[in-house]
């Protein structure tokens, strides 16, 4: 559907929503370089193992580089926390402990939002 | 649902090695007051401040405790956890000193998909400047916003536009610079990846306000991922009808195709990138005439800088207004700066213009690796100078950084410590220019061949003071007499050295010394009799047999044999091996 002036706003309304429950990976040359699509992979994978419906979302280089790889997490009811120098370990540790167990993990949280 | 309700971050932000042990203080403060079911104790990697003892962060609320000692820990707990009051004895506020408007979606949102694009205001400005469908106003707001070219130039981006958009012809051009090469930075890659439809509608404003229906982004093909995203951003975007024909229904047309740098620096020279746009060789030619007269195949072109791009859209969307109450007098906005080198947080930040050295490199950056002793931060790359610790707390403006004998530059800002030679730093920046000279005109093609003998000569220890003064007559030359900007600029690193750090280069010419051990000609390996405890390692790992000797009678380097290749002295466990 090609937009127009007149139908702008209608059809940004219907543009593709995310979930709720997100997880962001980092995946621009730098992250990728420090190993963020194995991240990317094994989140999806640990994910799918356990049924989970929490998106993940490819996105560009959040800045952090001294931490890639980055990896932003968001679920509902939680604070939103962006984890660094997520190897294929922590990968599994944050769709297990952060998104199914609930609880924040230590030593690679490099930011923490107030929800 | 989560199990708690509130976070305690503690993060020991001197050493690292008292983290564990507050965190678990907390915790027991927790368990005492039977609150461990209510609030989790976390140990961040990074708590954002630097150098402050141990660092408590509350959240929610975000209160943050600095230099916390073991009596406040219960304090604390009752005011901050119980209540919801903070300790306002030991409470700091650190601010978060960075302002996104460039990088507003780098990290945010799928760079792949136009939809995330548009569900943050994307193409609202286009959209806008299409309704109101006058040139004259998205110039006017131009002006208002005082956006100056992020490419290291710093001519004002309104006037670029209005010269092209006066120009009578039927036939203009918008070129995206993407031939981003000074070593260290990374900023337009990082857009372009991360963001690419911020940078499409900027250019396609760029297109409506001057008058173009073509638009070229300029990319070096060491950029893969970039060009890739950035294909199908314009697959995307005409599908969507905002590039092509009749742009969201409306009279104006406007297209855009990807060319690629071959991977010379000289490229990014806007007149160098034309030519090799045109398929011929990458060599810059002189102006007057400039691009927005008579650019690309002899049409009026408008030529801006990736970050420059990036700025347009919330700018239109914003309003000028809004733009210009960022920044100094002179330099409006905010600017992406690729911090590396000697700093412990190496990062992409986008910061107000009139911040100081200080904050950034402090602040954001967290203050040098290991501890050493700071040198100073070189901005601009090839192009630009050093600026020493003394003047770190000047504002980073266009004027400011100029008056120092450095520049803005694209955004490459490297800190450099107490092992890092000015000199040999020098001599680094100058062989890239060496090397990256189209060898059109002989200022640069001669010049920077000359200087760079010169300086290896100082490096070597062979040089007398009359090199240093022909390093300077070289250096006005070229500034004087070359074509374009590469040859221009190419002496601002070693006049910068020479003005700020002169005495580098007297020890190195006098004393034949390199202070910081990175001048390998001048080293003088020796085995101190002293601590040597004859363990023969030295003698082993030397690749030249130049270390004759025995466990009996001790060690010696035969000084006509060394090649000065340093394996010695790491490979010495006792710091017997002096240079």
């Amino acid at each position: 559907m090609k937009l127009t002036l007149n139908n702008f706003d209608e059809e940004a309304k219907k543009g593709k929503s995310h979930n709720n429950n997100w997880i962001k990976v980092g995946l621009s040359t730098c992250g990728i370089a420090a190993g963020a699509d194995v991240a990317f992979d094994t989140i999806k994978k640990v994910l799918q193992e356990n049924q989970s419906d929490v998106e993940v979302i490819r996105v560009g280089c959040a800045g952090k580089c001294y931490a890639e790889p980055l990896v932003e997490v968001k679920i509902e009811g939680m604070p939103q926390v962006v984890y660094g120098k997520v190897n294929e370990e922590v990968a599994t540790k944050i769709v297990q402990k952060h998104v199914l167990g609930k609880q924040l993990i230590n030593d690679h949280i490099y930011l923490l939002k107030d929800a | 649902m989560w199990k708690y309700k509130k976070v305690i971050l503690v993060k020991d932000t001197d050493t690292g090695k008292e983290t564990v042990r507050f965190s678990e203080l907390f915790n027991s403060a927790l368990r005492d007051r039977g609150l461990d079911g209510e609030v989790q104790v976390v140990r961040p990697a990074d708590i954002n401040v630097y150098d402050q003892g141990i660092v408590v962060k509350v959240m929610p609320g975000n209160i943050t405790y600095s230099k916390v000692e073991e009596k406040d820990i219960d304090l604390i707990v009752r005011k901050s956890i119980k209540k919801e009051e903070a300790v306002k004895e030991i409470q700091i506020d650190p601010k978060d000193k960075q302002v996104r408007i460039v990088l507003r979606n780098c990290g945010n949102i799928d760079p792949e998909n136009i939809d995330d694009y548009i569900a943050v205001d994307g193409y609202r400005a286009l959209k806008k400047v299409l309704e109101e469908n006058n040139r004259d106003n998205v110039i006017q707001e131009m002006k208002i916003s005082g956006l100056r070219g992020r490419g290291g130039g710093g001519f004002p981006t309104w006037m670029k536009w209005d010269f092209a958009k006066s120009q009578k012809n039927d036939t203009k051009f918008i070129i995206c610079n993407g031939d981003e090469g000074d070593p260290g930075a990374y900023m337009d890659r990082s857009v372009l990846e991360g963001d690419p439809h911020s940078v499409l509608e900027g250019m396609i404003i760029a297109g409506f306000a001057v008058g173009a229906k073509k638009g070229y982004f300029y990319i070096r093909a060491e950029y893969p991922l970039a060009i890739k995203r950035v294909e199908l951003a314009i697959k995307q975007a005409r599908e969507k009808g905002l590039l092509g024909n009749n742009i969201l229904g409306t009279q104006f047309s406007f297209d855009l195709d990807v060319r690629l740098g071959a991977g010379a620096f000289v490229c990014g020279e806007e007149t160098a990138l034309i030519a090799s746009i045109e398929g011929k060789r990458g060599c810059p030619s002189p102006r007057p005439p400039y691009p927005s007269v008579c650019g690309l195949w002899g049409k009026p072109t408008v030529i801006n800088n990736v970050e420059t791009l990036a700025n347009i859209s919330p700018i239109i969307y914003k309003g000028g207004v809004w733009f210009s109450e960022i920044g100094t007098k002179r330099s409006k906005g905010t600017k992406v700066f690729a911090l590396t080198g000697k700093v412990e947080n190496s990062s992409l930040i986008e910061v107000p213009m009139g911040i100081t050295i200080k904050e950034i490199v402090f602040e954001i950056g967290g203050g040098v690796l290991n501890n050493k002793k700071i040198k100073a931060v070189q901005t601009g790359g090839p192009s630009g100078g050093v600026i020493p610790e003394k003047f770190f707390d000047t504002s980073i403006d266009y004027e400011s950084l100029q008056n120092l004998g450095s520049i803005m530059g694209s955004g490459g800002m490297i800190v450099m410590d107490e092992d890092d030679c000015m000199v040999d730093i020098a001599k680094f920046y100058l062989k890239f220019c060496v090397d990256e000279s189209c060898g059109k005109c002989a200022p640069c093609r001669i010049g920077g061949r000359q200087m760079l003998e010169l300086l290896t000569e100082i490096s070597e220890g062979k040089a007398t003071f009359e090199q240093v003064d022909k390093l300077k007559l070289i250096s006005k030359a070229m500034q004087r007499a070359s074509l374009c900007g590469l040859g221009q600029t190419a002496p601002n690193p070693v006049l910068s050295t020479l003005k700020y750090f002169e005495q580098e280069y007297i020890d190195h010419i006098k004393d034949k010394k390199c202070a910081s051990g990175k001048c390998e000609s001048l080293f003088v390996y020796r085995i101190i009799q002293e601590k040597c405890k004859r363990c023969s390692l030295c003698q082993r790992n030397c690749p030249a047999e130049a270390i004759p000797g025995d466990r009996d009678k001790g060690y010696a380097v035969d000084q006509k044999k060394c090649i000065k290749c340093g394996k010695c002295f790491e490979a010495c466990k006792f710091e017997a091996v002096a240079r």
